[in-house]
């Protein structure tokens, strides 16, 4: 059975090699540089991913579309009281950067 | 309805998920550069499949962002916005379990 095998293994080869054939780790005795170190993390692409959380406005139209109405008036009044946004090359830093 | 700060949020969300897209990809690449036992040939050749990657795809161009206000510092990643915001709804009592600790 499997302890036999394990016995032999420890008392042929030893302790470490035994542990790492039941649990496959991967032995570096030498402490090279190996890929393994890199294979062995974790993948965090869920997280990462889901760092964002989704805004359930976007499902309805209907309330996208007013939210978007809302904007343009509210640039449109000001655009009526003279105070909407200046035309290219028109702007505070465009004209110091002109000068 | 999007200012500045959104546009930045909305740029992060995309490299995030460009990055989950080709995370796979990268870490196998990355992995076989380093591999020293295989034939230098080999190496270089990953190493420029590695560089081909498109760069919005790395982990490194990611920053954790508060998703209410879009500020970049001081952004807690337990509860992912900023100190300013956390103080606020703290308290207001809705975040859960969270008290003034004096002790």
């Amino acid at each position: 059975g499997g302890l036999r095998t394990f016995f032999a293994t420890i008392v042929t080869t030893g302790l470490t090699e035994a542990r790492a054939k039941i649990f496959g780790h991967v032995l570096n005795l030498t402490g090279q540089r190996s890929p393994h170190k890199i294979l062995r993390k974790k993948l965090i692409d869920d997280k990462v991913a889901g760092w964002y959380p989704y805004d359930i406005k976007k499902d309805d139209p209907l309330v996208m579309a007013r939210q978007e109405q809302e904007r343009l008036s509210k640039l449109e009044i000001l655009k009526r009281r003279g105070k909407g946004p200046p035309k290219k090359g028109q702007g505070r830093r465009a004209a110091k950067r002109s000068k | 309805m999007s200012t500045v700060s959104e546009k930045r949020n909305i740029e992060d969300h995309k490299r995030r998920l460009l990055a989950t897209k080709f995370e796979l990809k990268r870490k196998l690449y990355k992995s076989l550069y380093r591999d020293v036992n295989l034939p230098t040939e080999v190496r270089e050749k990953y190493l420029c499949k590695l560089a081909r990657l498109p760069r919005n795809s790395s982990f490194t161009r990611l920053r954790n962002r508060c998703i209410f206000t879009g500020r970049s510092r001081a952004v807690y990643e337990k509860f992912r916005m900023s100190r300013i915001v956390f103080r606020s709804l703290a308290n207001q009592g809705m975040l859960m379990g969270v008290k003034k600790a004096s002790w």
